[in-house]
């Protein structure tokens, strides 16, 4: 476990190959909801709550239950119920501690369940720190670190996204490329932008 | 064009100028460093800024007809914009390189937002990141300056003449140089970057006339430069910090390209933090990924953050608590 | 017997999932980067479309509603499983190329989309034809998209160089060139349509 793989691992997930930039996980939402700051805000710090809570349990899942009796192919059905049923659970928390952060996120909260950034992270981690089936020292800590970074990387391409859009709203836009195809297009620089953080060595 | 939108309080007092003659006199403030290019690597790279220009010029008017917008190629902002991108080039590119580049700074950086005044992003530096990613090849062949000749000692490689960051990114010392000679422009290096005294001459007329402020480029610079000067490459605080401001495109991006009113932000406060912000990407880039230089993009990601920091900046408003 | 065949033709066109209705963004741009990926792509997600629209809507009368949305999950990864450890075994190739992607089926947003906007209401056979019919316009909106990134991004075509002396722009087997493919696209038949108009 060293410092120079967490570092890595931040550099990774939030800049280089950030998660809706690089890899294209969690677009829908991204595209859908980054019209506006707040939303944005809302649904990035929620996926970020789950992306880190089912790092952890998929984590968990796969070394003591799917690894040793050899159900490893048993993967993805069992990540995406364990996903489904903790955002399930997520929803009834929220909804009985506080009725009005459950009615501010309104339907973005079951959205989060086929956010591919969640599954995407849990299969990620399996993948960056399973060697044939044994788990390489330190796993844990760095797919639990993947999880909230992945995370963090989500949030800063909707916060900077939903400023652009905002500001957009002033625009005389031409009108077939309005909404979709012109968010598209952003991306598509911002993407291009990021990729001034290639090859990152310490 | 004149822009009647006006973004402050009363009293106002007026300047007779517009946007239109703001946009010509960059131009004219841009016309010593394109000079210096050409006399630095000669006929090729006047043939680059020529087909920049042209290829921007008919792009945005061929576009504006066809979208049945009013033709704006006279407003001097797409001359700007094909000569930066020009000026963001190797001297000896195919001709075709500054065409499509152009083409696609005002296409995908400009009309798609809507035109000018409306996009998010430096449009010249756009087209560069393009390129950059598309022929990666083109953009980073290199020509020696002329002056060259057969005294000049390469120390590394005479065929590909890497540039002093290229130089550098690999570890190696890029003391073969003087400061005099980075100042002069007597390197290898994009058309519009490596003439340190003609883009000063230009910055400090725009300074003067005030059509760029000194927010943005002074804390980029002095960012990179403090940066660049603390995680030195032979422990902390021993970096060569001059060398680091006068190579690379640091100068042409700070006084030209990041001081672009439209995709930089409004107040003075949060120019700071663009300057800072611009400084702090460039610098991470230059020492620890994997590009030996990281303006374009430094620029870019800031130009992305910019609707934000304008939010949280906002000026207080007279009147309101 | 028309109406079974407007189910199926409404996914190719009127109601592509890619282009009208945007969904299932993520292995679409992904997966884009050569033809070949394209429609092995667009054939797995096919059958998993196929699968899960003919069993959900087989048994939509048993599912309780509170539960379905995780029902029809556990239909879906089912289906995707199966094409996991097919591809594995026959195409363990394009089982690289498309990496993470295949098991992402899952949470393909077209996959569960059809399922619960359209399987768990109508008829088994209908079912099957809007499987049918929107599995085939993925496949073709693939196929377009990764046309376009393969022959102007690699200079290739299924593999074949075409055009000798032709330089490609690498951006656009990026990322980046996959989002600005797709916005453009995007933009090309939004004035499509107004143009119709």
């Amino acid at each position: 476990m060293n410092l120079a793989q967490f570092l890595t691992i931040f550099i990774s997930a939030v800049f280089i190959y950030n998660v809706i930039l690089s890899r294209f996980l969690g677009l829908c939402s991204f595209i859908a909801i980054s019209k506006e700051t707040k939303p944005a805000l809302a649904m990035s710090l929620a996926v970020m709550f789950v992306t880190t809570m089912s790092s952890m349990i998929t984590w968990l899942i796969y070394r003591f239950l799917l690894i040793p009796f050899n159900l490893t192919y048993l993967r993805t059905i069992s990540f995406i119920l364990v996903i489904a049923t903790f955002v399930q659970f997520v929803e009834m928390v929220v909804r009985k501690i506080s009725p009005a952060l459950y009615r501010f996120f309104g339907i973005y909260l079951p959205l989060i369940t086929v956010n591919c950034a969640v599954l995407g992270v849990a299969v990620l981690n399996v993948d960056m720190f399973f060697v044939n089936t044994k788990a390489v020292p330190g796993s844990f800590y760095y797919s639990l670190f993947q999880g909230i970074c992945v995370g963090l990387g989500y949030t800063l391409a909707m916060l900077l996204m939903s400023g652009i859009r905002e500001r957009l709203q002033l625009s005389n836009i031409p009108k077939c490329v309005k909404d979709f195809p012109l968010a598209f297009v952003i991306a598509s620089i911002m993407s291009l932008a990021f990729m001034g953080f290639n090859g990152f060595r310490f | 064009m004149k822009n009647r939108l006006i973004v402050s309080f009363p009293p106002h007092l007026h300047k007779d100028e517009s946007v239109s003659k703001i946009m010509w006199m960059v131009v004219i403030s841009l016309i010593p460093t394109g000079l210096a290019g050409v006399l630095i690597f000669g006929i090729d790279a006047l043939w680059v800024i020529i087909l920049g220009v042209i290829s921007a010029l008919l792009s945005e008017g061929i576009l504006q007809l066809l979208g049945k917008r009013r033709v704006s190629i006279l407003d001097g902002s797409a001359f700007i914009t094909g000569l930066l991108l020009a000026y963001n080039l190797p001297p000896k590119v195919p001709f075709w390189l500054p065409i499509v580049g152009s083409f696609f700074s005002i296409a995908i950086g400009k009309l798609i937002f809507g035109g000018l005044g409306q996009n998010i992003f430096n449009p010249a530096l756009v087209g560069r990141v393009f390129l950059m990613a598309s022929w990666p090849k083109y953009m980073t062949t290199f020509s020696p300056p002329l002056s060259a000749g057969a005294g000049f000692i390469h120390p590394f490689d005479a065929v590909t003449s890497a540039t002093p960051l290229a130089i550098l990114k690999e570890g190696k010392s890029a003391e073969y140089i003087s400061y005099l000679d980075l100042f002069l422009g007597k390197r290898g290096g994009c058309i519009g970057e490596v003439c340190i005294l003609a883009l000063l001459l230009g910055a400090i007329f725009l300074l003067i006339k005030g059509y760029i402020s000194w927010h943005i480029p002074i804390t980029f610079i002095f960012t990179t430069g403090v940066m660049t000067y603390v995680f030195g490459q032979k422990g902390l605080f021993s970096g060569d910090w001059l060398l680091h401001i006068l190579c690379g495109g640091l100068i042409l991006g700070a006084f030209f390209m990041a001081t672009d009113c439209v995709t930089s932000p409004l107040t003075g406060r949060g120019q700071i933090i663009f300057g800072i912000g611009c400084g702090l990407i460039t610098a991470v880039i230059r020492l620890w990924g994997g590009y030996p230089e990281g303006v374009s993009y430094a620029i870019l990601m800031m130009n992305a953050a910019t609707p934000l920091i304008d939010r949280y900046t906002r000026n207080r408003v007279y009147g309101v608590k | 017997m028309k109406k079974l065949f407007n189910e199926f033709l409404k996914g190719i066109i009127k109601e592509n999932p890619t282009f009208v209705l945007v969904l299932g963004l993520c292995p679409t741009l992904a997966v884009s980067v050569s033809v070949i990926n394209g429609i092995g792509m667009g054939i797995a997600a096919t059958f998993v479309l196929l699968g899960s629209n003919i069993i959900i809507s087989m048994i939509k009368n048993i599912i309780p509603d509170r539960i379905r949305i995780p029902c029809f999950i556990v239909v879906i990864a089912t289906f995707v499983t199966i094409v996991e450890m097919t591809m594995k075994a026959y195409s363990p190739v394009l089982n690289r190329a498309l990496g993470i992607y295949v098991p992402l089926i899952v949470v393909n947003c077209i996959v569960l989309g059809r399922a619960e906007a359209y399987a768990q209401k109508a008829p088994v056979i209908n079912a099957l034809f809007d499987g049918l019919g929107m599995g085939i316009g993925f496949t073709l909106a693939l196929i377009l998209i990764s046309g376009i990134r393969e022959f102007l991004g690699a200079g290739k075509l299924m593999g074949h160089t075409l055009i000798k002396g032709f330089e490609p722009a690498y951006v656009l087997g990026m990322p980046s060139g996959a989002l600005l493919v797709i916005g453009l696209l995007l933009g090309f038949f939004n004035l499509l349509k107004e143009r119709k108009q």
